[in-house]
């Protein structure tokens, strides 16, 4: 069954403006910090999206920034009313990737939008692109900030799309970090280097938001058939012009070539998902490139990492979340939900749960620390069902009044991490060590009953026909909210 | 007064760079004929300086993480090596 969804960028720009979460920029504006500064500003703000209309010696060339860098926004590429509440919005989206996946299609290039003009040889130029300069004091012109890469695996031909960010080196030259343990680290480091064989790639940048949203998420299903359950509908592809890859037939722009295998080229810095500019300028995979392709006028997408909230930071963290519930609920464990705080900068996860037994925040700690989630995280907060999970002040007051300083806290070491952590030493950095710790909330289960504190609320201490008959009276006691 | 500015990041301490020597670095082109080619990056063989005006160009430090250092160097490029395939 067809959800209400976006078919690509344009669609989605246009349900932006209908619901008043776009900006429209007639104002030319440089490609060279201000779009930047611009969207850095917009995230911050939690402000509407920003359509740069006219870009400074890009003439015939758009960008939109922070395209989902709000729950809001998320809200209305998956169809629903952009006020849906981050639960409603977290059970739809369950609801929609839990089942069969939705095999993608193939399209002709003559019905492909993003084959309108193609550029190949020396047209296949990447400074004919408007790459931005992010933040001032990056590495170089980060083209693609979101977008996806495609991938192939050399064995079993499965498709990956994931973020990776990639910084213009020269015309033909891109290059940026592939974490060994991500999937396309896996395919890469694992399969293609070893025979030193190059691996052809395609980057999409201004796809369809739920192709973005899929190609965040942590899911064991391909994601061009995770985007098909978000939108209920198969997604059109369409076949590349120098390799055997697919890609969105609605995408914006494709860049075309091959990641080389042992060649590294200098990369970054880059202000980061953490809010820092953590990770130093070193060697880092390269990106060759033999074609692209765009649609007329086409349109880029800026995402601007920095402090919260960006949308790196707000659908990894809705995704990660969210796998993770589907991984303890397959496991029977009494969860009441799972929400990833993108304040966090997706490092920390609250679970709220039914203390059935104890050590119960142990089994959690330790089911999702195990699982391949788990790099992208190192904090797990377990409350109980008295919490609510969604609010920052309820868990913040859990956390500082049921955590008990010693017992309460587990750490776990000699856990994968990211060059990306800004508390990691240099040397853990270098090689993506980390460390974990888990919270638990949950007042221990052999305490004596009457030994239980109470929690002192307008919800817990008054009687149901007081709280009706206060909340009745609100407005007539003279209270305005 | 330098004809082309350029700027390089430096992720040891500047201090201990050779000036005065022939030596590959990476370089981004900040003034390029082409402004669409602005911060172009290349390998490149070149001598340095500490002194802003010893060599024909600009050329600006960047430590590992971005940080610009006050004053600009000195190059003179001698020329770009192609080490890509």
């Amino acid at each position: 069954m067809p959800y209400k969804f976006c078919k690509d960028n344009r669609e989605f720009i246009k349900a932006l403006e209908m619901n008043n979460d776009l900006v429209t920029i007639q104002q030319e504006v440089d490609w060279d910090l201000e779009m930047g500064a611009i969207v850095r500003r917009v995230c911050e703000k939690k402000s509407a999206s920003p359509y740069f209309k006219k870009i400074k010696d890009y003439p015939g060339f758009e960008a939109l920034g922070a395209p989902l860098a709000t729950y809001k926004r998320l809200a209305i590429a998956m169809g629903m009313k952009p006020d849906a509440s981050v639960p409603e919005i977290s059970n739809e989206y369950v609801k929609r990737t839990t089942g069969d996946p939705i095999k993608s299609i193939l399209v002709d290039k003559k019905k492909a939008p993003c084959k309108e003009n193609i550029w190949t040889g020396k047209d296949a130029d990447l400074f004919k692109l408007p790459g931005p300069m992010v933040h001032d004091g990056d590495g170089g012109r980060y083209l693609a900030t979101w977008h996806f890469v495609v991938s192939k695996d050399l064995e079993t031909q499965a498709v990956n799309w994931g973020m990776y960010r990639q910084m213009v080196f020269d015309e033909k030259t891109m290059v940026g970090p592939v974490l060994p343990f991500s999937d396309m680290g896996k395919m890469f480091y694992g399969k293609y280097v070893p025979k030193n064989k190059p691996m052809p790639f395609a980057t999409v940048i201004g796809c369809d938001p739920l192709a973005g949203v899929a190609a965040c998420a942590p899911s064991p299903i391909p994601e061009d058939e995770f985007t098909g359950m978000l939108m209920g509908v198969p997604v059109e592809l369409v076949k590349c012009e120098t390799c055997d890859l697919e890609v969105p037939a609605h995408a914006e722009i494709i860049i075309e070539g091959e990641v080389i295998p042992n060649l590294l080229i200098e990369e970054a810095p880059f202000g980061e998902y953490t809010g820092y500019r953590t990770s130093p300028r070193e060697p880092r995979t390269v990106y060759r490139i033999k074609a692209i392709t765009y649609r007329n006028n086409p349109i880029i997408t800026i995402s601007n990492m920095g402090v919260p909230t960006d949308e790196g930071q707000l659908l990894r963290s809705f995704s990660l979340g969210l796998e993770m519930r589907k991984l303890l609920e397959s496991q029977g464990i009494p969860i009441t939900g799972v929400y990833m705080l993108p304040e966090s900068t997706h490092h920390m996860v609250v679970v709220g749960v039914r203390p059935a037994y104890s050590n119960i925040a142990t089994q959690i700690a330790n089911l999702v620390f195990g699982s391949k989630l788990s790099p992208w995280f190192h904090m797990v907060i377990v409350v109980d069902e008295e919490t609510d999970i969604y609010n920052k002040d309820d868990v913040i007051h859990a956390l500082a009044t049921k955590c008990h300083p010693i017992r309460g806290i587990r750490k776990y070491e000699h856990s994968v991490g990211t060059p990306l952590y800004p508390f990691a030493d240099p040397d853990d950095r270098k090689w993506s060590r980390g460390a974990q710790v888990l919270f638990d909330c949950t007042f221990p289960l052999d305490w004596p009953k009457a030994d239980l504190p109470i929690k002192v609320s307008f919800n817990k201490v008054y009687p149901k026909e007081i709280q009706e008959k206060v909340l009745r009276n609100w407005k007539n006691y003279g209270f305005k909210d | 007064m330098a004809n082309r500015e350029y700027d390089t990041f430096i992720l040891s301490d500047p201090a201990l760079l050779q000036e005065d020597r022939e030596m590959e670095l990476i370089v981004r082109e900040l003034t390029p004929p082409d402004i669409r080619y602005k911060y172009r990056s290349a390998y490149v063989s070149a001598m340095i300086s500490k002194s802003e005006s010893k060599y024909p160009d600009q050329l600006w430090i960047r430590l590992g993480r971005g940080q610009l250092q006050e004053k600009p160097w000195s190059i003179k490029i001698l020329k770009e090596l192609n080490k890509l395939p």
